[in-house]
């Protein structure tokens, strides 16, 4: 491989974009395919079969040919409601996961670029952090205020816009209030039902790296059912 | 395939050769039968034999790392390199789990 080709797949990478590295394997040459980017010569014959590996989202050979495809996909994106200390574990963990971390806190003291370095913090309410963030069906939400006035608006948004993992931290007693007031907010059952609360998969824990643990753990879980 | 990892193998290959160091990108590129790590899988080599990442539990790396060396010894540009099931007893490289892989090698060039 080209330096050329390995700098630009790390600044592709970076900039979350989606696109595959398609290898000659008896020349070793290689080349970075995009949606709508023309094929080159070479290529141009097997653009069927890389636009099936593309839209597939796998990596492979070519069968009967020497042309190696590896695609890269978007990260999913994660939006974290609370910038407290089980957030700060959460983010340590994502770190070799493939997840696009947001963190909406509208205190500044907890949102704070010191406590999460390098991190997209939004120190807003919300609704307004929401109209920053494009979010949809292959959005997560991980709510950890147990605030009703800061949590629930922003699982009002998860649950309008259908994001696919929807988690709140609380106890069960908090969740059982927490339903309540979605209720009477006209969400339905099937809708509240969906929320993962008290949220993470039990592993018996109670300290904020173990809470956290169990979070991305079903976090993940959810993806892969995704 | 919903990928929620990221290895940054590629990336940490970078940094090596900023620090001017020769690499070698390994590869899985094809399995069959159950096999430890999925195609697209990475490790990477140097020319002193250190290494990162995995394309399989522990069983082949130390053959890929002795290949990648000798690929940045002969200054090839890339290499194809099948491992199969073990022999239990021989004290050779296989993988154990009755899988095939075809890992391919490729050097970074400046």
């Amino acid at each position: 491989m080209k330096l050329e080709t390995l700098k630009s797949i790390i600044s592709k990478k970076k900039n979350k974009s989606e696109f595959a590295i398609v290898t000659n394997l008896s020349t070793g040459e290689s080349e970075i395919f995009e949606k709508n980017k023309p094929f080159s010569k070479e290529l141009e014959k097997y653009s069927v079969q890389i636009n099936n590996f593309f839209k597939s989202k796998k990596n492979g050979v070519i069968e009967g040919t020497e042309i190696f495809i590896e695609t890269y996909i978007r990260p999913i994106k994660v939006i974290i409601v609370g910038a407290v200390h089980i957030a700060q574990y959460l983010t340590d963990f994502a770190k070799s996961l493939n997840f696009e971390i947001s963190i909406i806190d509208p205190r500044g003291y907890f949102a704070s670029k010191q406590r999460f370095p390098d991190m997209n913090i939004i120190n807003k309410w919300p609704d307004e952090a929401f109209d920053e963030i494009e979010t949809n069906e292959n959005t997560a939400l991980i709510a950890l205020t147990h605030d009703p006035k800061i949590d629930d608006p922003a699982l009002q948004h998860a649950l309008n816009k259908k994001f696919y993992y929807i988690g709140a931290l609380g106890s069960k007693k908090t969740h059982t209030n927490r339903c309540e007031r979605l209720k009477e907010a006209g969400f339905s059952d099937e809708q509240i039902n969906s929320i993962h609360g008290p949220i993470g998969i039990k592993l018996g824990g109670k300290s904020a790296p173990e809470i956290a643990l169990s979070i991305i753990a079903q976090l993940v879980s959810e993806t892969y059912k995704k | 395939m919903k990928n929620s990892f990221d290895e940054k193998i590629l990336e940490e290959a970078y940094d090596w050769v900023k620090a001017e160091q020769k690499v070698v990108l390994a590869t899985v590129i094809q399995t069959w039968g159950s096999s430890p790590r999925q195609t697209g899988s990475r490790m990477i080599v140097n020319e002193q034999g250190d290494f990162s990442g995995s394309v399989s539990g522990g069983c082949v790396e130390s053959a890929v790392v002795r290949e990648c060396i000798g690929l940045i010894k002969d200054n090839k540009p890339c290499k194809k390199i099948e491992f199969k099931v073990s022999n239990e007893s021989a004290w050779e490289v296989g993988l154990a789990c009755g899988g095939e892989i075809a890992v391919y090698l490729e050097q970074i060039n400046q």
